[in-house]
């Protein structure tokens, strides 16, 4: 039975520190897909007009950029809602 | 080694002043030649059938004409192999054919002319001079740019990437993983293959700029006295000029008795532009061929290339 609570009371902490830890990295966590994303679009920003670099620097990055492609696409079906979006990152209800 | 890029406005004679150049060169030295332009004519000149692999005219000359549609090409089925075996995934699905469309992209035609020269250089290193033909001024510019524009853009990206693997880390520190089979995101430089990519093409790329713009590098800019290859020539220079390249040989190219007032005039404005005085070679065409004597057409000078001895 003591082992039991010890055990319950051990998990309390270890979640509560967890909450505590991906709550204090949400922000960072926010600013690194933010770059990641003008890391993708910065690439391949030709497609909605940006100004490219030379087309090849794309093609030899592209298959290492398969990260930055999910988080662009995902930017780019969130853009619709932005505010809601950012409330949620930064716990606003 | 030497490398010397003949450059100039479409017609204006490069091919043949190159040609030229490299037949006396070869008198004393070993020389290649290399055909860029997509239009050969190096092979018309030398009265001989070139491909892209270089072919001995005699002990001392060898001749190349680059394809470029093959280069370009050979390129992209390499990178498209490349991506098809990192998003495997889009076979299943049949998406991976959509990659072929790479080949359309605009600029892989400069990077391939850029990756051909480069390979040149680096391969060819036992001979004493290589001889470029360039294609006409607008796409000579682009590729002679690409190395600079090319190490900018690379700086800022490696910049971004530093900034993204900072982040990751500070994330990983803070958070950990939560459950093992979690993914951890690279977050040294020394496991991210996107900043790794940035930086061997940085290196690369320095190197190349720095040996284009070497004490062992030369452009020489062909011409005719007219009007327009003047204008095209201003930009040249002008484009030269801000590539930090070294222009080291002008050539006043099809001078004749009817337009010597003219080819005087083009000297002077050209001399005006260049900064620190670059010699000017003139080359007479003779216009009595046309009436059956028999002379040569073109008057090349003996020594137009004594400079570069």
């Amino acid at each position: 039975m003591g082992f039991s609570i010890l055990h319950f009371l051990r998990r309390i902490v270890s979640d509560f520190d967890a909450t505590h830890r991906e709550s204090v990295s949400a922000l960072t966590i926010m600013e690194m897909e933010e770059l990641e994303n003008i890391f993708a679009l910065l690439l391949l920003g030709s497609f909605v007009g940006f100004p490219a670099p030379p087309t090849f620097l794309a093609v030899e990055l592209l298959p290492h950029m398969e990260r930055e492609l999910q988080v662009l696409n995902q930017r780019a079906k969130d853009a619709s809602d932005m505010f809601a979006e950012m409330c949620g990152t930064l716990g606003i209800d | 080694m030497k490398i010397i890029f003949y450059t100039g406005k479409g017609g204006v004679g490069k091919s043949t002043m190159s040609a030229a150049s490299a037949w006396q060169l070869s008198q004393s030295h070993k020389v290649l030649i290399v055909s860029l332009d997509p239009a050969h004519n190096l092979g018309d000149i030398f009265g001989t059938r070139l491909n892209d692999r270089k072919t001995s005219f005699s002990k001392n000359l060898f001749l190349k004409e680059i394809d470029l549609q093959k280069l370009s090409r050979e390129y992209l089925q390499r990178e498209i192999k490349v991506l098809t075996g990192t998003y495997r995934y889009l076979q299943t699905i049949n998406l991976d054919n959509y990659f072929s469309v790479l080949k359309y992209s605009p600029g892989i035609e400069e990077y391939a002319l850029l990756t051909s020269i480069e390979e040149t250089i680096r391969s060819e290193n036992t001979f004493d001079y290589i001889i470029f033909d360039t294609p006409p001024t607008g796409l000579t510019l682009r590729f002679l740019a690409l190395p600079r524009v090319t190490i900018t853009w690379i700086e800022r990206l490696i910049q971004i990437r530093r900034t993204i693997l900072e982040k990751r880390f500070t994330i990983h520190r803070i958070r950990g993983t939560l459950d093992k089979k979690e993914t951890v995101l690279d977050y040294r430089e020394e496991d991210d293959e996107a900043i790794k990519r940035l930086k061997a093409l940085d290196k690369n790329y320095q190197e190349l700029n720095a040996i284009l713009q070497g004490r062992n590098s030369s452009v020489v800019l062909v011409y005719n006295p007219d009007v327009l290859s003047l204008r095209e020539s201003e930009r040249l220079i002008e484009g030269l000029q801000e590539l930090g390249l070294p222009l080291r040989l002008l050539i006043n190219n099809k001078v004749t008795d009817e337009n010597t007032t003219m080819a005087d005039r083009i000297d002077d404005v050209i001399g005006k532009k260049v900064q620190g005085g670059v010699p000017i070679q003139r080359v007479n065409l003779s216009s009595s061929l046309l009436d059956g004597a028999k002379n040569t057409l073109y008057d090349v000078p003996e020594n137009i290339i004594s400079l570069f001895l």
